[in-house]
């Protein structure tokens, strides 16, 4: 009796975890039905389609999303967006994503630490939007092109195999410069340097003050900075030809100059910057401005925000310049960072995913945007802007030219990184574990491995 | 001959859902780590491509993973050193003397514990800030304020020992703890006679207690090694980020960055790879060079 009972137990016990198996394979096949169904339905219009959006939430918070799509919902009878919105994106949709379930469009930016947009630009996993641009904007009479602010979409990062396709729409952008305190260069009679060598003179006398020059908060924030220099040095074209790693470009004297730059700016940089360079301590390399510890900080229009309920000296006033120029007359560049929306190849309403795009880049849309400080670059946009804000976009108004675009991408390359060898060893620099040679030989060094991945 | 093949047939009932469970957590993940790490894949998508052992090729010339290495063996080395020794004289003298507020001892050493490890990251990124931190200003009571700073946290020469310490703070209450386990069950009446023989303390600790707990001694050295291994990962992620300029790199946070940030799935595989051999290989050294006869008592 105790053996049949025993036996029925083991029964019952397997039985319940095959049961436990057979579930999950229940559930996966009506989700693919379900995915079956949406492309039929994408067919027929009379029907309801469902255009799946993944979104990183960011500061600019998750509601806006939601005032946008039901916007896009109204205007579009019969298109339900689902979305997901998540601080941490990449895990939440790269499961599905693994198993061929791609949402039909996502906003996510590259250069975040999980690389997924990047690795989709790597394995030519995007669909081309080029089309969007002549694309009318919904319940306007003006195309996508001719709204956007020219150059947006001629880059390194919407055009990423440099064919003159857009695979990646720009979206909310951020001149980035050198954020300083307004009020303390008033109160010591200093005037804000326009060339590099009045920088140090500047730094010299802040020096005698017990005031250092520089002060970043991690070093990946060297490459607007960077971006931005080496358009001053060498100009448009030399920039792009860095970019793309061309043969012999770091040995050149124009990227000499850069480097002897950073590498001067290292020295004038404030002592404790690389022990607090990392994600969780970033701040306090922030804070040194608002305590008048240091002058100069590279950072985008977000930290204000991010910095606004910090405690700060007395007077505290953001100001905001482009880079100093090289030589006196020379340009002064602010280099542009902006967030890019795209959809992957394998989505399965790519067409109902461009509609959507155009339909963000409206009148309607773009002012729900801006009422929460995202701006999009749209022509005559930073003029409906206030306070702060007003300062720092209209910094290409006075005189500052704009730079746009990023390293190329290649396919991927194991052990080598383009970002950590350029911006990273700064740490190193500052430090003075690194001398400028060494730098500059490892960025050759990566350069030529990455050279011949390029796509 | 009835009985016996039923009886084989509940056995295998009995041990099926262990055996499945195992398999499916735990032998198909692992198999699957070495099958990932020969494919150049970016991760996200089902796109890869077979490349046979090219990631372990261009792993072994690659500067940054040896460095990744050597700091990682070095805080193996390191914690598991100091944190054993402290571990065990702490857990000496807590189950052998008679201490005024032994159990509020103990509860205070295995506090760290308790705590997450992004707690105890910003408790010592506080300690190690080179202008507020507590360890800056105790230093600067012998050496005057007006000196500079030392960058616990910036300066690359010292920052994988500031990690270190972090974790052996953090390590110390556990071993501890399980080393009080085993010491509890040392029959007090061996003391006694070794009393009476004229032992002391130190000869006592060498001669009965520590090769009574040699067990426990072995098992903790294998949990040392997994341990730091996972440990630092966390530690680095949540103090340094890798930085400054890579200094802190670890196993597991160079592995990360190439998965993910690099685009570099396969490759990253490669190191797991590399890594899952490592702590088994040193694991098994550890065992074997530790043998020795079993003592009862």
């Amino acid at each position: 009796m105790r053996k049949v009972l025993s036996l029925a137990l083991t029964a019952a016990l397997s039985l319940s975890l095959a049961a436990c198996g057979g579930n999950t394979e229940s559930n996966s096949s009506s989700t693919s039905t379900d995915a079956t169904n949406t492309s039929k339905n994408s067919n027929s219009t009379a029907e309801t389609r469902t255009l799946k959006l993944a979104a990183l939430e960011t500061a600019y918070g998750s509601d806006v999303w939601k005032e946008v799509i039901s916007g896009f919902e109204k205007a579009n009878p019969g298109v339900k967006v689902e979305t997901t919105i998540d601080k941490s994106l990449e895990d939440v949709i790269g499961p599905g994503m693994k198993s061929g379930d791609f949402p039909d469009v996502i906003h996510l930016a590259v250069g975040q630490p999980k690389g997924l947009t990047e690795t989709f630009i790597k394995d030519n996993n995007l669909s081309d939007l080029t089309d969007v641009l002549s694309m009318t904007v919904p319940g306007e009479s003006v195309t996508v092109k001719e709204k956007l602010i020219p150059g947006f979409t001629d880059t390194t990062i919407t055009n990423p195999y440099g064919d003159g396709k857009t695979f990646l729409m720009p979206m909310f952008y951020s001149p980035t410069g050198l954020f300083y305190n307004a009020g303390l260069l008033e109160e010591k009679g200093w005037s804000v340097p326009t060339t590099w060598d009045e920088m140090w003179a500047l730094g010299d006398k802040a020096k005698a003050d017990g005031i250092a020059l520089f002060s970043y908060p991690t070093t990946g924030y060297f490459d607007s900075f960077f971006y931005a220099l080496l358009n001053e040095v060498g100009g448009p074209e030399f920039f792009t030809k860095a970019m793309n790693y061309t043969e012999g470009i770091w040995q050149s004297p124009e990227a000499t100059q850069a480097f002897d730059i950073i590498n001067k700016l290292a020295t004038y940089t404030e002592k404790t910057v690389p022990a607090n360079g990392n994600k969780d301590n970033f701040t306090k390399n922030q804070q040194l401005i608002l305590d008048n510890k240091a002058i100069f900080m590279p950072n985008g229009t977000w930290v204000v925000g991010e910095m606004g309920k910090a405690p700060r000296a007395e007077g505290f006033k953001w100001g905001f310049t482009a880079l100093p120029a090289v030589k006196t007359g020379g340009d002064r560049f602010s280099y542009t960072f902006f967030e890019q929306i795209w959809v992957p190849a394998k989505a399965k309403n790519a067409d109902l995913a461009k509609q959507f795009i155009t339909y963000l880049y409206s009148d309607e849309a773009a002012g729900i945007f801006a009422k929460v400080g995202a701006v999009q670059p749209i022509k005559g946009m930073a003029s409906k802007l206030e306070g702060d804000n007003k300062l720092f976009y209209s910094i290409y108004d006075g005189g500052a030219k704009a730079a746009m675009g990023a390293f190329a991408t290649t396919e991927p390359v194991e052990g080598v990184s383009i970002s950590d060898t350029v911006f990273g060893t700064v740490d190193s620099l500052v430090t003075k574990a690194k001398t400028q040679a060494q730098w500059v030989e490892a960025i050759t060094k990566a350069s030529d491995q990455l050279r011949g991945a390029l796509k | 001959m009835e009985i016996k093949k039923g009886q084989g047939r509940f056995i295998f009932f009995c041990l099926a859902p262990a055996v499945i469970l195992f398999i499916v957590f735990l032998i198909i993940p692992t198999i699957n780590v070495f099958r990932m790490s020969t494919y150049k894949w970016g991760g996200y998508t089902d796109d890869k491509t077979f490349v046979g052992l090219q990631n372990f090729e261009k792993l072994f010339h690659s500067d940054k993973f040896y460095q990744a290495f050597q700091n990682s063996l070095l805080l193996i080395i390191l914690v598991t050193i100091i944190t054993f020794a402290f571990a065990l004289v702490f857990a000496s003298v807590l189950s052998r003397e008679n201490l005024k507020g032994q159990n509020l001892l103990r509860v205070i050493f295995y506090i760290p514990n308790i705590l997450s490890v992004v707690v105890i990251s910003a408790i010592f990124s506080a300690i190690y800030d080179p202008n507020s931190g507590l360890l800056n200003a105790i230093l600067n009571l012998f050496r005057g304020a007006a000196s500079d700073p030392t960058l616990w946290l910036g300066d690359q020469k010292i920052v994988i020992f500031s990690l270190a310490g972090a974790m052996i703070w953090q390590a110390i209450g556990y071993y501890m703890v399980m080393y009080m386990a085993s010491m509890a069950n040392i029959p007090e009446s061996l003391y006694e006679s070794a009393d009476l023989e004229g032992a002391g303390r130190m000869h006592q600790f060498f001669t009965i207690t520590i090769p009574l707990i040699w067990t426990n001694i072995r098992t903790t050295l294998t949990f040392f090694v997994i341990s730091t291994i996972n440990m630092s990962f966390l530690f680095v992620v949540a103090m340094t980020g890798g930085g400054p300029d890579g200094s802190t790199e670890v196993f597991l946070s160079y592995m990360y960055k190439e998965a993910y940030t690099n685009s570099s799935y396969g490759y990253g595989m490669a190191i797991g790879v590399i890594v899952f051999l490592f702590s088994f290989a040193l694991a098994a050294i550890l065992n074997a060079v530790t043998s020795r006869e079993h003592l009862e008592y």
